[in-house]
Formats: structure tokens, C-alpha cells, sequence
């Protein structure tokens, strides 16, 4: 298989160079393409920090990503991000939202078109009669369906996820995760997902890698996800083979944080001696 | 009307006070559908009928103190003063209206017109020699009544004045007599200093007596009669009608722009008629020059128009326009300007030092510099092709645009232009990341960025900059028009200031509820337009 996506000892950080805090170092990772990756890590470890890097909108200090070979120096439509926050215009309707990206790569398609195009993808994420409304007027839930249009409707080659489902309730996640994956079923492409849930890596990913805590996080242990397709969440915590892997990745990631925890230095803190002087139960 | 269609009718006029900033009125619409009466009524009292009642004691403290308190140009006038200059301005625009008209009668309409003056005007006549008749009445009653008032007072002040005139005499021929004891060396100078004293003390307490009868005398002569100034005010009105009746007339026989064309016209025809009968060279060339200067005065009569007084209404419009004129030109020069500054960070750093030095200057110092460089563009305004193409516009001509307006309007932009372009500034290089993300991933051309994410991003923020633009417009168009005796509202109140008479001093006061409200009112359009951008609350207009 061809490699979709690459990155290659990659170093970030901020800061003056006297006084440098590292953020991420000497990452490596090769996306094949058309495959899934989930990316997990703690908060704070800099995941939206190697997002960006993905999606061009920061540059590393040292390495580089490549697409399909091509360095990576801006960010485009290509790669089309999913934001956490969802980013979406609120002047904007849900039609105009997704119209601004599709006009940009799609300059040629006729207005009739365009707007069967747009409908289209709004039916797909069932937005379908919230057309002219503001994102204001949307739910969580159908703020992050509105992005994954948008995204979608560019047709990038890679999809990039970053936590995309973190902000929305259980009930909400469980469903929108089964339309991400029953979308990238239909329309396979390369993506890289970032999330801190482990069972939602596992239902999702072809492939999980674990993030090490920052600061200095680097990448650490790959674990292949070998479940069959279509994967059903009600059956799913019955599979041995399920229980196996997620057990395993949070292990993994249970022991690196407690490493992490070992390594920080820890300050042993004098606290004052405190006891009420009078304390009686009225 | 069903249950459904009054529900989309509360909520609509909900929307729409919400929107345009009267929220006071909310609770008058909820109980007016019967939501929660009694938690609306007490709204309704708290927020509604409290202030009002407020301001009615204000007003009524203002009718108790103002006519305590005298200037040089009378008393400080009461509300009910202040509404009467209300009422004379009004209708001095009423009358000027009148006047224009039957300056641009002709034919059937004018004659119809003089029928119907003149009928007006024989039943005002006679109504203004019944009132002189009853005032003179009046007066002389009054008079009566002044002098039957002053005359005890008088007679207290004669034999008071009378009484200590002696008193003096005597206790200076007492001082005479010490002093010649004293010149003689008999007498102590002790006792002629103490004399001396003691009638410096007497004489000023004897002026001081004399004093207070004469303030009452001048109190009796200077207060007249109530029914004596109603009678004169009411004289007055009557005559005024009549004045103005007859100056209608003139307007509609002799004063008429048709008939003055007529004139000429007769003119030129007894100068052609002299022409053909001349026979001498002189006689024949003065004839023709007479002819010809004949026929131009018939074609500029023609095109004449009437010489309009400048009421308040008048001013009130011109002052509007002068605002709207400086406004445009402060957004402008603000909102691109702001945007280039938000923009780019070199272009802000430039800009900084001129914002910083010139947004503090006086707008009295830039009117003073704008009339001088707007006077060196215009050396000839009548003539000049800009002035010429304002004058014939259909409304605006009427507004007479010449320097004074373009000064004042300059004077109007550049101080109306800081708060604008300082919030175009800020509203554009505090855009979200995330929609700055958006355009790079879309990689989203200048334009595109521009007009798609950058302006509809900073428009609340731009509107709430030229929101305190209008308002600082506003404000320094009345003192620069005050100042520079440009047409409108402050030259309103500065010819008033200038004029002294007993009405000024309301009518400046008016003209101040007239700025305030028009203020309040351009104030109250501009929130209505920021809400009606700002996608934070989702409002749209309504």
C-alpha cells in the first residue's frame, strides 16, 4: 500500500530558543492510504498541536509531512479538517456554510448544480430542513453534522478529525461516530482521527497509536484493530477480541501516565497545620 | 383570530421593541395579551409608570424654580414657555409655507386665493380693533389700578425723604458748630469725630429706609397686571395674523412672481413701442438697451424663488443633511482605513501616531482650519459647477449647499471618524482563529476572505463604532455650526443667543429638546442597525 500520509521526525515547540518548551518531539507516523488511524492521547500531550501540523496550519521546527510525497506547506482543501470546535460562520446559513467551501473547489459547477450538490450532503448528515438556519439556531449535535458537511462536500483526500465528537453528549457521540463510520464506509479515503476515548478508537480506527503525555510527547505503541466491518456497539462489548484490545490500550496508556508521573518532578508541599478551634453542631 | 396567529402577533411585536431597544414597553404588550397580569402590572409600574412619573416631577420642579431665577435676558423660561416658542416656530414655518405658495400662484388659483385673503383678512381686522379697544381699556384700568397702588407708597416715600432731609441739615449745622469750637480751640475733637460718625451711620440707615419703599415702587410700576399682559398678548396675536395676512397679499398681487413677470414683460413692450417711434441714433440705442435688459429681468424673474425665512424645521433638515454628508464621508474614510489597519499590523503601527495626535484635537480647531482650506477651493461659490449640481437637486437644492455646509461637514467627518475607524481596527484583528482557519483550509482568495469571513466577522463591532460616530457627529455639528454661522440648528440657537429678545431664551431651550430628540432618534436608527448585523443573538429585523 501507498503511503497517504507522512510524517517524519517531526520536532515542535514554543518559545524563545534559550528558554524552549518542547511539545512535541521526533514524531513518526505513516498513514496508508484509505486507512483509519486513531490518535490517542491526554489532554494537554499536544494533539491539536500534531492536527495542525497535519492540516498545515502550524509548521514544524525541524521534519516534515508529506502528502503522497508532497511536502506540506499550507493548508487546503485537500485535506479537510473537522475542528473540534466546529469553526462554522456564524453569519452564515447551514447552506451558506457549506456553499463558501464547495464554490472554492468547485468553481466550475453550475448554480443549479451546486445547490443539488450542497442539498445533497445536508441530506446526507439529515440536516435536511434546517437549510437556512444559523448555526446559532443548531444544536451541538447538528453544529458538528453542519462541519463534517462542509468538510465532506470538498471531497478532501484526507480526512483529519480532531476530537470532533469531544464537546457533544453520550447519546449524541455514539450516533454521529456511527455516521463518520458508515460515511467512510460508503467513500473510503485516508483519516486520521485525534480522541481521548478509547472504546471510540477501537469501534472506529483500522489503527490505533498512543500519544505519550507532554510535554516532549512523541508517539508510542501502534495497535492494530482487527475487527470485522461493519462493527455493531451493542454486540461489540460481547467480542473477547474487543474487551482484549481496549484493555490493552488503556493499560498501555494507564502505565505511561503513571511514568509520566514518576518522571515530573514532584515538589514536596508543606501544608499549613489546620484544625477548626471551636467546631460544635448547632 | 385564531389562538396560533395571536401568539405570531405577541411574539412579532415582542421582537420587534426587543429589537429596537424599547424593552420599557415589553410588559405593556405581555399584559395587553393577558400573560401573567399581575407580574406585568408591577413591570409595568417598576419600569414604566415610575419614571414617567419621574419626569413629571422634574418638570414640575422645573415650572417651580425657573421663574425664580433672572438673567439679562428674563426669567429662565417654564416648559409651558418652552412649548409656546414650540408652538410660534411651528407656526412662523406654517406661514412661510403659506407665503411660498402664494408667491408661485398664478391664474385662476391665485385669484381664488386673494378672494379668500381678503375675506380673512376683513374678519382679523375687525377682530384686531375690538381687541386694541378692549386692551386700551384694560390699560387704562390698570393704570388706575398702578397708581392708586403707588400712590400711599409715594407719599410714605415724600415724607420719609422729607423728615430726613431736616434730620440732616440739622446734624450738619451741629457739625459745623463743633468744628468752628474746634478751630477756635474750645471744643474736643473727640466729640466732633463721634458727631461725624454717628450722622455718617444715620444718614446710610435713613438711605437704606428710603431705598426699600422706592424698590417697591419700582416692583408696582414693573409688574403689570395679569389680565393687562393677557390682554396685550392677545392683541398682539390677533395683529401679528393680520400682518401676516397682509403680507400674503402682497405676495399674491404685487410680490408674485407671475405678475412680476407680467411687469417686465409691459416693460419691454413700451420700450419696443419707443423703440419703433425713436428716430434719433441715441434715442433708438437707449431704447433697444432698454428692451433687452427688459427681456433678460422677465426670464430671471421667472426662475425666481421664493426668499425663504429660515425656520427651525428648515434648519433641522439642513443641520440633518450637513450629518448625513460628514457621516458617510468619517465611514468612508473609517472602515476601509479600519480594515487595512486590523489587517496588517505595520499599517496599525503607522497609523497609530496620527490617531493618537489628532483624535484629541477640538472640533473648533478643525473648523477653523476646514474653513480656511474649504474657502481656498471656492473662491467663487456661486459660480462653482459642485454647488450649481446640488441646487438643482429636487430636495436637497432647497437646503442652500454652499462652503459653510461642506465645512461643517468635513469638521463633522474628521471628528466623527476615530471611533469608527478604531473599532473597524478592533473588530477585524480580533477576529476568531477558528474562521481565519476556515479560510486558510479553504484557501480563500483576498476578496473572498474579505467580504465572506473578515467584514460580516467585524460588522457588529463596526456598527457599534459608527453608532459613536452619529453621536459624536451629531454633537459637533451643532457647535460648529453655532460657531461658524453655517445654516442649521446652532446657527438656530446662536442668532438667538444674538437676538435677545424676550423670546430667545425659550426658544434656545426648545431648540435644545429639538437637538436632543433628533440625537436620541439617530441614536435609537444605528442600535436598530447593529442589531440587524450582529449574528450573536440571531436577531434579524423584524
Amino acid at each position: 500500500m501507498t503511503a497517504s500520509l507522512e510524517i517524519k521526525n517531526v520536532d515542535v515547540g514554543f518559545g524563545p530558543l534559550n528558554s524552549r518548551t518542547e511539545v512535541l518531539t521526533n514524531i513518526n507516523l505513516t498513514v496508508r492510504r484509505n486507512e483509519f488511524v486513531a490518535i490517542i492521547g491526554f489532554s494537554g500531550s499536544g494533539k491539536s498541536t500534531l492536527m495542525n501540523l497535519l492540516a498545515g496550519i502550524q509548521r514544524p521546527d525541524c521534519g516534515e509531512v508529506r502528502m503522497h510525497g508532497q511536502v506540506v506547506t499550507e493548508p487546503g482543501p485537500e485535506r479537510g479538517i473537522l475542528f473540534q470546535n466546529y469553526s462554522l460562520l456564524p453569519w452564515l446559513s447551514v447552506f451558506g456554510n457549506i456553499e463558501l467551501g464547495v464554490k472554492q473547489v468547485f468553481p466550475n459547477m453550475s448554480r443549479s448544480d451546486r445547490a443539488d450538490y450542497i442539498q445533497h450532503y445536508i441530506q446526507m448528515v439529515s440536516l435536511t430542513g434546517a437549510e437556512r438556519k444559523r448555526p446559532g439556531e443548531l444544536s451541538g449535535g447538528m453544529r458538528q453534522r453542519l462541519s463534517l458537511a462542509r468538510t465532506l462536500s470538498m471531497k478532501p483526500e484526507v480526512l483529519l478529525l480532531d476530537e470532533p465528537l469531544s464537546a457533544l453528549d453520550a447519546l449524541t457521540r455514539a450516533n454521529l461516530q456511527d455516521e463518520i463510520v458508515r460515511i467512510w464506509e460508503e467513500d473510503r479515503r485516508t483519516v486520521v482521527m485525534i480522541t481521548n476515548d478509547v472504546d471510540e478508537a477501537v469501534l472506529m480506527a483500522d489503527r490505533i497509536v498512543a500519544l505519550t503525555p507532554g510535554p516532549k510527547a512523541t508517539l508510542g505503541e501502534s495497535f492494530p484493530v482487527t475487527l470485522d466491518r461493519p462493527r455493531d456497539r451493542t454486540t461489540l462489548n460481547f467480542n473477547p477480541k474487543f474487551r482484549v484490545l481496549r484493555n490493552h490500550v488503556t493499560r498501555y496508556l494507564t502505565d505511561l501516565n503513571h511514568k509520566a508521573g514518576q518522571l515530573r518532578p514532584t515538589v514536596d508541599l508543606t501544608l499549613p497545620k489546620l484544625s477548626p478551634y471551636e467546631f460544635t453542631a448547632v | 383570530m385564531s389562538e396560533s396567529r395571536i401568539e405570531k402577533l405577541k411574539y412579532g411585536l415582542l421582537k420587534a421593541i426587543d429589537v429596537s431597544g424599547f424593552r420599557v414597553l415589553d410588559p405593556v404588550v405581555r399584559l395587553f395579551f393577558g400573560e401573567e397580569p399581575k407580574k406585568q402590572a408591577a413591570d409595568v409600574f417598576k419600569y414604566l409608570i415610575t419614571p414617567i412619573a419621574f419626569v413629571v416631577l422634574c418638570l414640575a420642579a422645573w415650572t417651580v424654580i425657573a421663574p425664580r431665577h433672572k438673567t439679562r435676558s428674563g426669567e429662565v423660561p417654564t416648559p409651558r414657555e418652552v412649548w409656546a416658542a414650540f408652538v410660534v416656530n411651528d407656526t412662523l414655518n406654517d406661514r412661510e409655507d403659506e407665503k411660498e405658495a402664494d408667491f408661485q400662484l398664478s391664474g385662476e388659483a391665485r385669484m381664488a386665493a386673494i378672494a379668500r385673503v381678503r375675506e380673512q383678512l376683513r374678519v382679523k381686522e375687525a377682530e384686531s380693533i375690538q381687541r386694541k379697544a378692549e386692551l386700551a381699556v384694560i390699560k387704562d384700568r390698570s393704570e388706575a389700578e398702578i397708581q392708586a397702588a403707588l400712590a400711599p407708597l409715594q407719599q410714605a416715600y415724600d415724607e420719609l425723604k422729607a423728615k430726613n432731609t431736616t434730620e440732616q441739615d440739622v446734624r450738619s449745622s451741629t457739625i459745623r458748630q463743633l468744628a468752628a469750637a474746634v478751630a477756635a480751640r474750645i471744643g474736643s475733637t473727640d466729640q466732633l469725630l463721634t458727631a461725624i460718625r454717628d450722622d455718617n451711620t444715620k444718614t446710610e440707615a435713613e438711605r437704606e429706609a428710603e431705598k426699600q419703599i422706592k424698590d417697591a415702587l419700582s416692583d408696582v410700576r414693573s409688574v403689570p397686571p395679569k389680565a393687562l399682559k393677557a390682554a396685550q398678548l392677545a392683541s398682539n396675536a390677533v395683529a401679528n395674523e393680520v400682518q401676516h395676512l397682509n403680507k400674503r397679499l402682497d405676495y399674491l398681487e404685487s410680490g408674485n412672481r407671475d405678475q412680476k413677470v407680467v411687469a417686465a414683460e409691459q416693460k419691454t413692450a413700451v420700450a419696443r413701442q419707443t423703440l419703433d417711434t425713436a428716430t434719433t441714433p441715441a434715442a433708438v440705442l437707449a431704447a433697444a438697451k432698454s428692451v433687452v435688459r427688459g427681456e433678460e429681468t422677465a426670464a430671471r424673474t421667472a426662475e425666481q424663488s421664493y426668499p425663504r425665512t429660515a425656520t427651525i424645521w428648515f434648519q433641522v433638515r439642513r443641520s440633518l443633511f450637513t450629518v448625513f454628508v460628514g457621516f458617510t464621508m468619517a465611514a468612508a474614510i473609517a472602515i476601509p482605513v479600519g480594515i487595512l489597519c486590523g489587517l496588517n499590523k505595520v499599517v496599525m503601527a503607522c497609523l497609530t501616531p496620527i490617531i493618537s495626535i489628532f483624535k484629541p484635537v477640538s472640533p473648533v480647531v478643525w473648523l477653523l482650519i476646514f474653513q480656511i482650506v474649504v474657502g481656498a477651493f471656492f473662491p467663487d461659490p456661486e459660480s462653482h459647477p459642485l454647488f450649481q449640481f446640488f441646487g438643482s437637486l429636487p430636495l436637497i437644492g432647497g437646503l442652500g449647499v454652499n462652503p459653510a455646509l461642506i465645512f461643517s461637514a468635513c469638521t463633522v467627518a474628521v471628528c466623527a471618524v476615530w471611533p469608527a475607524l478604531v473599532n473597524t481596527a478592533l473588530g477585524v484583528s480580533s477576529i476568531d482563529r477558528d474562521h481565519m482557519n476556515v479560510a486558510r483550509v479553504l484557501r480563500l482568495g483576498l476578496w473572498t476572505r474579505l467580504f465572506r469571513i473578515i467584514i460580516p466577522s467585524s460588522l457588529p463591532l463596526v456598527f457599534a463604532g459608527l453608532r459613536i460616530s452619529l453621536g459624536v457627529g451629531w454633537m459637533v455639528l451643532i457647535a460648529a455650526e453655532a460657531l461658524s454661522s453655517s445654516d442649521g440648528l446652532g446657527k438656530f440657537v446662536w442668532d438667538e443667543y444674538q437676538n435677545g429678545s424676550s423670546h430667545s431664551f425659550a426658544n434656545i431651550i426648545f431648540a435644545c429638546f429639538v437637538v436632543g430628540i433628533i440625537g436620541f432618534i439617530l441614536d435609537r436608527i444605528m442600535i436598530l442597525m447593529q442589531r440587524s448585523v450582529s449574528f450573536d443573538d440571531g436577531a434579524a429585523v423584524v
